[in-house]
């Protein structure tokens, strides 16, 4: 289980973002880019979900456990997503909110899963709470868990701690690499913040391109 | 020091805010209880009990504008699921000002020139596919099951009701937000429909509460289309108050107002089952009940616009082009699909009618300014809990039955003195321009940078030159359009026009309905061309006055 990024070049209204990018980030490691605002980090992140808006040109190879996943839509490559922002739907509980990640089948199943996952975020009693009572740091855990329940074979991270508070950054950093690390997935995370490298060996740091000769 | 200097400044504008609610509240709650006073007549109501027509009438009503408020929400939230967000949604947020602009009249009008037995439709069958040599003696034009009725509903609401989504997609930090809720789904395997009914139109719905329950009051009760294209015998229970209302008898006209509450009834009773329907906790378990349907595209998605866009727009084209040439056919026998000749006669005579031209557009022209420049001293000077408080009022024209409306309307103007007068008429038509021109120029003037107002008066200028320099020359677009919304609305007005002009005006609108629905199609069209016209050119004037202000090129050399 590995995730494989190599970027020939990605190009935003022919203007040169990113050039001649190979990142290789094996299971359960996380592997940071690091780059300014506007460097193309998050557009990186987009290309291997699938989400580049129209404008943007992409030329390169992403594979997934040894399967090219570039050229599908995001719904078929299994890639999970961390925002920034928690983004948990405001019309759901938090316990529908996790249940409409949890992937089709049995209903019983379904729910045990949801109900498990509630007892691993230590919020048993969250389940017909409104998202918007949580606490910042209760909604940042239900959102990563929520990514988690869809089974991802990777998870994309575009600066999922920046809002948080210095404490919970700790200690949501701390969970998100300990998921990342037992579920054995590959994970690609993007931010300005030296302090989130996880892994000093996994780290890609980004200077903006030159424009093309 | 702070504290005594705001009091100051809020008991400065308390004044003008008062008087301004006062001069829009006292006409509001005047027309409202004139309306309550007519409605407690028991003999009226048992006199519309008593009359055969109520019950077929109401099923009618019923039928028509359930239907069209169904159809019309069911493919507004198609075409949005299918184009949002994406390059397809800007090319159909494009398309909806031309579509809007054409006025319900008129687009009744040019649907008969269509749909009529002796109407572009059969012609372009006949006789090839029906055998058809003559017009055939079927009720096309205003068919007893109102089906055409509706169909004109549904194509004027679907492009009013994606206007109003818009409103909220364009927010750009819920257009943001939405957009990753809809990539975040995507990433869980969700096909992007599904993820759109899931994900989405349940979070966009309940903000569009207020232009639905608009959608379904007219649709309930319209008499201008239902008297073009509705069902004649029975006709809708609009159009049955309506026809009492100008009896010359006031006992009929009491039973006018009667049929006018039990349509505001009909209101109430449907919103109500439709807002349980909606709550229902079947949906919830719909949302996340995990099926992630059927994933068709098998490549990254190529932006393209639903294919229900592409009819709806023909039909709009059709039935403007089939207006301009009912306007101007001459000779014309049946299965011909092109008239022998063509006759300026229809233009002649609405020419020569200057005078109807002139009266709607200085009514038009006074109305909208009025409401326009009381829109920008309310929103400048009354606290936001009144605005917030104004704006419930603001909406009962819009939610309660026009018929009910005018017949208040009338009251108050016959006890002010200005029944068949002009003051009269330009109250009636600035109190229907109001709420679209407070609607429209609202957010962009109360999402204003207070900062900016800060910095001014940090450089020594008073509230007067902050406006008039700085606030209102940076919101100019947004005031220029909202005055063509008023004017545009303005023009349409027919019920108003007729009832509280007491017959003695006529404008474009009132003419185009009279001439139509009375048999003289070629006078009506011309005329429903022209109340398209209007409009369109003053959305033009305001497109151009609203433009942004071009600075010329960098001078050469400079930094």
């Amino acid at each position: 289980m590995s995730l494989e990024l190599r970027v020939n070049h990605l190009r935003v209204g022919g203007r040169p973002l990113l050039r001649d990018l190979s990142i290789l980030v094996p299971a359960g490691a996380v592997h940071t880019v690091m780059g300014a605002s506007g460097s193309g980090k998050s557009s990186l992140l987009a290309a291997v979900a699938g989400t580049l808006e129209p404008g943007f040109d992409f030329d390169g190879q992403i594979t997934l456990d040894g399967r090219r996943i570039d050229a599908l839509p995001t719904q078929a490559r299994q890639v999970g997503l961390l925002f920034q922002e928690d983004l948990l739907f405001a019309h759901m509980t938090v316990r529908e909110n996790l249940l409409f990640a949890v992937p089709p089948g049995p209903r019983a199943g379904r729910e045990a899963r949801v109900a498990q996952a509630l007892v691993d975020l230590e919020l048993p009693g969250y389940a017909h709470a409104d998202p918007a009572t949580l606490s910042g740091g209760q909604r940042s855990r239900v959102a990563l868990m929520r990514a988690l329940l869809a089974q991802p074979r990777a998870l994309l991270l575009d600066e999922p701690f920046s809002r948080l508070d210095a404490e919970l950054r700790v200690r949501m950093r701390a969970l998100v690499f300990q998921q990342v690390r037992e579920r054995g997935i590959p994970a690609l995370l993007v931010t300005h913040d030296e302090n989130d490298i996880a892994d000093a060996r996994q780290l890609t740091p980004l200077t903006p391109a030159e424009p093309d000769a | 020091m702070a504290a005594p200097l705001r009091q100051l400044s809020r008991s400065q504008a308390a004044w003008p805010a008062w008087l301004l609610g006062l001069l829009v509240v006292l006409p509001l709650v005047w027309v409202s209880w004139a309306a309550v006073a007519q409605g407690l007549d028991v003999s009226a109501w048992r006199s519309l009990f008593d009359d055969p027509q109520w019950v077929p009438a109401m099923l009618l009503s019923l039928w028509t504008g359930l239907l069209s408020t169904a159809l019309a929400a069911g493919l507004a939230a198609w075409l949005l699921a299918g184009s949002f967000p994406g390059p397809a949604w800007n090319r159909l947020l494009r398309l909806l000002s031309p579509m809007l602009a054409v006025p319900h009249a008129s687009f009744a009008i040019g649907l008969l020139f269509l749909i009529a037995p002796s109407g572009w439709l059969l012609r372009l069958l006949s006789p090839w596919a029906t055998g058809l040599q003559e017009p055939p003696p079927w009720p096309t034009s205003q068919d007893p099951w109102g089906l055409g009725l509706v169909l004109v509903l549904v194509a004027k609401e679907v492009p009013f009701l994606l206007w109003t989504a818009a409103g909220q997609l364009q927010r750009p930090e819920l257009a943001r937000r939405w957009a990753q809720e809809l990539q975040l789904a995507a990433s869980m395997g969700y096909s992007s429909r599904q993820a759109w009914w899931r994900v989405l139109w349940p979070q966009l719905w309940p903000r569009m509460w207020g232009p639905l329950l608009a959608v379904l009051a007219y649709g309930l009760t319209v008499v201008d289309m239902a008297l073009l294209v509705g069902p004649a015998s029975p006709p809708t229970l609009s159009v049955l108050a309506w026809t009492w209302l100008n009896d010359a008898d006031p006992a009929w006209q009491r039973q006018g107002v009667a049929a006018a509450w039990l349509l505001a009834l009909m209101i109430a009773v449907t919103a109500a089952l439709l807002w349980k329907l909606a709550g229902l906790v079947r949906w919830r378990h719909h949302w996340s009940a995990g099926d992630r349907g059927v994933l068709r595209q098998t490549t990254l998605a190529a932006g393209r616009m639903p294919a229900a866009a592409y009819p709806l727009l023909g039909l709009y084209l059709a039935v403007m082009l089939a207006l301009l040439l009912g306007s101007m056919a001459g000779v014309w026998p049946f299965p011909d699909l092109w008239p022998h000749s063509f006759s300026l006669e229809a233009w002649g005579s609405v020419l020569a009618s200057v005078g109807t031209v002139w009266t709607s557009l200085l009514l038009a022209f006074g109305a909208s300014l009025s409401a326009l420049l009381w829109s920008l001293a309310w929103l400048e000077w009354a606290p936001r809990a009144w605005d917030d408080a104004l704006r419930r009022l603001l909406y009962l024209p819009l939610l309660l039955p026009s018929v009910l409306w005018v017949a208040g309307l009338h009251s108050l103007t016959l006890h002010w003195g200005m029944d068949a007068h002009w003051s009269g008429l330009w109250l009636a038509h600035a109190l229907a321009c109001l709420p679209y021109v407070l609607l429209t120029l609202g957010p962009a003037y109360l999402g204003f940078d207070a900062r900016n107002a800060q910095l001014v008066a940090s450089l020594g200028h008073g509230r007067w030159t902050m406006l008039a320099r700085v606030k209102w020359p940076l919101l100019k677009a947004s005031i220029a359009s909202s005055f063509a919304v008023g004017f545009a609305v303005s023009v349409a007005q027919y019920l108003p026009t007729l009832y509280v002009g007491g017959g003695r005006f006529s404008t474009v609108t009132t003419e185009a309905v009279a001439l139509a629905s009375g048999g003289q199609r070629a006078i009506g069209a011309a005329y429903a061309w022209l109340q398209w016209l209007l409009p369109v050119l003053v959305f033009a004037l305001a497109a151009w006055a609203g433009r942004p202000r071009r600075f010329r090129r960098r001078v050469r050399g400079m930094v």
